[in-house]
């Protein structure tokens, strides 16, 4: 068994590592002070060739990213950590924030450097209460030190940074609804183009990094990008948070290299499955990636591996779910999940997620009819691609992969009905007539 | 410059076109709720998801420039099914009860529906229900059942009047438009929202529920309410005005006009409207007939010496009326003083936007066609004469000097010393109770002819129906009372006097009325 690599974990244990003498004493703000040292392309550099890829679910190469903002600053250039963590099933970046603050706020000084940016801001969920005390702390402890603000490290540059809390919406993770509220405004995704390096808060070009992405870059800037690729796979380099939930033994954050299989980090790092039942399905990386069946637990987790099995890296949010459990329950819960954080803009986001949950309650309850399994892929595919932000297919693919993979549970639960005797008609859900008898077209 | 095929036909366009702008270039219409060609991208319906050859998913139209060499497919299979599916989704929550509903018969989602509906539901859930009958504005209802949040009235008051009344609550399918707590949408072209609302989620509290769209004819106008001079389609239904809206014309008035002037119409309807002549018979004034009527104006004004005649005109008559008055003062009776004031309410009663300090509609008509007197020969010293007794006929066309001018006791005081007075106009007024003679005329939406605005373009108003009872059009009134006089003119329309001023006033040349067509003509330098 491989042991865990302790790298953005590194501070994960340690008492008091949220404070600045800690954090110092274990290596802290190395990596700020090799960075303004070095010139903003030696940067980029660096990071691009370390291969490194945004965890915040997309998993765009990040040296790519920072290289798209202009050379030639003509207004000012912000970055964005996006520290929103709604995705379900992932906790890495709270772990982050609340036990190491001061690694984000190196990454973040970092990666406004490599962009040109005099100023940050880090978008926190406002759930983060303890994560938001600790990282103002933090801050200031930085800002005395001379790691935020003026003339850093005594090298000339100023980079400050601003906390910001959010009001509770998933949507407000997506890049350009985070920078909508960040500007005050309703949470909503703005159409693209324009696309945030050119026109991003308040207009100006801007880069929206995930926590856990800003927290690797010091380490890379340390130790090297030649380093970094020792670690994960070719097109997926170095290590990552895995963090496990649902039907295991020891739930919890790993730090692995990308790659590593799926059955690996469940049965020997996160301990098994309870009562040593079998699995039934994962879903590998948060709520809106497609769902993995028990054959396919050696898929290694990464971007390649994932989408050789239609799925997706995500946020690398893996959860279990054991034989015992109910699909279409979870499917539901999903569903319904999608539909109260849709933000509701555009047409068939708000309709499809809302839809789609009443559908699956149906069923739920024993009142499904075979057709709605076509209608629900029907809505799906209505959903997917027609989107202003990703969203839509967010909300669609669980559902769809649900029902692709474990359609048999579907029609079970729709053949034994409410497993009731005959409820007779349902009066106002379904106009009064028994679902089954509703004829339904359903178009591919 | 960007050349693009869409649907097999090219077009050469201006970098950063879209692509819906494109198609509307070439005369192809993409289906749309929430783009507006005024207001700003929002992208939200989805309704204008066409194909683009080598995109493996839809794009918007709306949001999607158009790049060289782009193929774009707007009735492909792709781009049908989306559109299909954004209009299954668009009618999953939406009240399925047309025939109840006002916007029927003008509803874009009604529109679409038959066009790239399915004709048939899939849903089978219960619908999301949302408050009805929500008075946001004292102008506009809510039925927020009926609306698909395409954001256009939110973005016209964001942008357009930039007041921000409006903006979305809540989330997913239960998102609502709505007013913060205490607010109210209450600015003065809070109306347009209604025009933009391209379903009946938006309704004029003013119209709903009188007509079915269909009832009604429509006829191009001009708003008499300002100096701007607004386009306007005036709906009416047996001779009665129910609803104004805004004709869209960029050099004047854009896609807009301001709730005063659309609800300023109510006038038109009084029940005191003036159905026919009257003519003074001692303190009272008693109905009369026209040929009578007309013989005793012709008297009225002969009566006097040129010297002893005045015209006072008012800016809210027509070019074509104006031209007539000075002829018939000017040649036919040989008089010398007239004048036309504006309805100049000052600079605080505009808004900066449409709604001008000058509330009248032809001030600038009356200025071009010599009805306002020059330097000090205007209607203070026409008063002055009347109350010297050098003055003695007067003659007022659609104006009420004594209701209007202010000093209404001084003016009212001369104008009883005059031995005939003579008022054309379509109300009872304060200046009409004094006159001898009083000539029933027509209110704007009973004429024909024209307006020249604050800007100096030439505007066609045209007949939507007849004035009440006896009243007749002013022209008319003036060409007889001219032939009465002995004058041989033989005006049969407006549209002959019009070829008569673009002949005799250089401005006009251009006025004519196969020039004008529906959006005016501007002045001649
Ligand atoms: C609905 C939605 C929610 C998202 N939520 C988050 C989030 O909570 N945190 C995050 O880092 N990225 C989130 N993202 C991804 C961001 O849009 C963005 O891609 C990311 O922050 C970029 O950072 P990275 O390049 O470091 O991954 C979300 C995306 C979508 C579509
Ligand atoms: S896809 Fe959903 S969340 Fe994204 S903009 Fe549209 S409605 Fe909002
Ligand atoms: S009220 Fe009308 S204009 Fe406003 S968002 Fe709804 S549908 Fe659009």
């Amino acid at each position: 068994m491989a042991e865990q690599i302790r790298i953005i974990s590194k501070n994960f244990e340690v008492p008091n590592a949220e404070t600045i003498d800690v954090f110092i004493e274990r290596g802290g703000y190395e990596g700020l002070k090799k960075a303004l040292r070095l010139t903003v392309e030696e940067v980029v550099e660096v990071v691009k060739a370390s291969g490194l890829r945004g965890r915040g679910g997309a998993g765009f190469p990040t040296g790519v990213k920072w290289s798209f903002m202009p050379k030639e600053p003509k207004k000012p250039h912000y970055l964005c950590c996006n520290a929103d963590e709604g995705e379900p099933g992932t906790f890495k970046d709270r772990k982050i924030i609340e036990t190491d603050p001061h690694s984000l706020i190196e990454g973040i000084i970092i990666g406004a450097y490599a962009i040109r940016s005099k100023l940050a801001f880090v978008y926190v969920r406002g759930e983060f209460g303890l994560g938001y005390r600790r990282l103002s702390a933090a801050l200031e402890e930085a800002r005395a030190r001379g790691f935020v603000g003026q003339n850093l490290d005594g090298t000339g540059h100023d980079i400050d940074i601003i906390l910001y809390r959010g009001a509770g919406a998933y949507i407000c993770g997506e890049e350009t609804a985070l920078m909508e509220s960040l500007e005050g405004k309703r949470g909503y995704p703005r159409p693209k183009p324009p696309f945030p390096a050119g026109y991003g808060v308040y207009g100006c070009p801007t880069t929206v990094n995930n926590v856990e992405t800003l927290c690797t870059v010091p380490h890379i800037i340390k130790h090297g990008a030649d380093w970094y690729r020792s670690m994960g796979t070719k097109a997926s380099p170095g290590t990552t948070l895995f963090g496990v939930s649902g039907h295991v033994n020891r739930p919890g954050l790993y730090e692995l290299p990308l790659g590593t299989p799926l059955r690996e980090i469940i049965y020997e790092h996160a301990g098994g499955v309870p009562g040593g039942r079998k699995i039934k399905g994962v879903i590998p990386g948060g709520s809106s990636t497609p769902i993995l069946t028990a054959e396919m637990l050696d898929t290694p987790m990464d971007h390649d591996g994932l989408r050789t099995v239609s799925s997706l890296f995500g946020t690398g949010a893996i959860i279990v779910m054991d034989e015992t459990t109910d699909i279409v329950a979870v499917t539901r819960r999903i569903a319904e999940f999608y539909h109260h954080e849709s933000c509701g803009q555009c047409t068939p986001c708000r309709e499809g997620s809302g839809w789609i949950p009443q559908i699956l309650r149906r069923i739920e309850a024993g009142q499904g009819r075979m057709e709605d399994l076509d209608l629900l892929l029907s809505i799906c595919a209505n959903m997917e691609g027609r989107t202003i932000c990703p969203f839509g297919d967010a909300a669609a693919w669980p559902i769809r992969y649900n029902i692709s993979r474990f359609r048999a549970d579907f029609e079970e639960r729709i053949r034994r009905g409410s497993g009731l005797p005959d409820p007779g008609p349902v009066p106002g859900v379904l106009g009064g007539r028994r679902a089954d008898l509703i004829p339904v077209q359903v178009s591919a | 410059m960007p050349k693009v095929t869409i649907d097999g036909k090219e077009i050469t366009v201006n970098p950063g076109t879209t692509v819906i702008v494109a198609a509307k270039q070439l005369g192809i219409t993409i289906p749309h709720y929430c783009w507006h060609e005024k207001l700003s991208i929002a992208g939200n319906c989805r309704m204008c998801l066409v194909e683009v050859v080598g995109q493996p998913k839809p794009l918007i139209a709306c949001n999607t420039q158009a790049t060289d060499g782009m193929v774009v497919k707007t009735t492909s299979e792709m781009a049908v099914q989306a559109r299909q599916g954004v209009m299954e989704f668009l009618l999953v929550n939406h009240p399925l009860d047309c025939p109840i509903c006002d916007q029927c018969g003008e509803c874009k989602l009604q529109d679409y529906a038959f066009e790239h509906g399915q004709g048939y539901s899939r849903f089978i859930e219960e619908k999301v229900h949302k408050p009805k009958r929500v008075p946001v504005g004292p102008r506009v209802m809510l039925d927020a059942e009926r609306c698909i949040l395409c954001s256009r009235c939110i973005r016209f008051c964001d942008e357009i009047t930039k007041t921000s009344e409006l903006g979305f609550l809540q989330r997913g399918n239960h998102v609502e438009i709505g007013t913060s707590p205490g607010r109210q949408l209450d600015n003065n072209y809070s109306m347009n929202t209604i025009d933009l609302c391209p379903v009946g989620a938006l309704t004029n509290r003013d119209y709903r529920f009188k007509s079915r769209v269909w009832e009604m004819a429509q006829t191009a106008s001009i708003c008499p309410g300002c100096s701007t001079g607004c386009n306007i389609t005036v709906w009416h239904r047996h001779g009665q005005i129910m609803r104004l809206t805004p004709r869209i014309n960029d050099t004047v008035n854009e896609h807009w006009m301001c709730d005063t002037g659309r609800l300023g119409y109510k006038y038109v309807h009084a029940a005191t409207r003036l159905a026919t002549p009257l003519v003074k018979s001692g303190a009272a004034q008693r109905p009369t007939a026209w040929r009578n009527a007309l013989r005793q104006a012709a008297e009225l004004l002969k009566g006097a010496k040129a010297a002893a005649l005045a015209g006072l005109a008012g800016p809210f008559a027509t070019n074509e009326e104006l031209y007539l008055f000075r002829k018939l003062l000017t040649q036919v009776l040989g008089g010398k003083r007239l004048d036309c004031r504006p309805r100049d309410k000052g600079p605080e009663s505009a808004d900066g936007f449409l709604y001008k300090a000058d509330k009248s509609p032809n001030y600038r008509g009356a200025r071009e066609l010599g009805c306002v007197a020059a330097g000090k020969e205007g209607w203070e010293s026409i008063l002055a004469g009347i109350e010297a007794g050098e003055i003695s006929v007067l003659y007022v066309l659609h104006e009420d000097p004594v209701g209007e001018f202010g000093e209404s006791d001084r003016i009212r005081a001369a104008l009883g010393k005059l031995q005939g007075l003579l008022v054309q106009d379509i109300l009872p007024t304060a200046t009409t109770q004094l006159a001898h003679l009083v000539l029933a005329g027509s209110a704007f939406p009973e004429r024909d002819g024209s307006f020249t605005n604050d800007g100096g373009r030439v505007q066609r108003l045209h007949r939507a129906f007849h004035p009440p009872g006896d009243a007749r059009a002013d022209w008319r009134i003036l060409r007889d009372l001219a032939q009465q006089l002995g004058a041989e003119w033989a005006y049969d329309s407006p549209a002959d006097i019009m070829q008569e001023i673009a002949v005799e006033v250089p401005a006009y040349v251009k006025a004519v009325y196969a020039e004008l067509g529906s959006l005016g003509v501007a002045l001649q330098a």
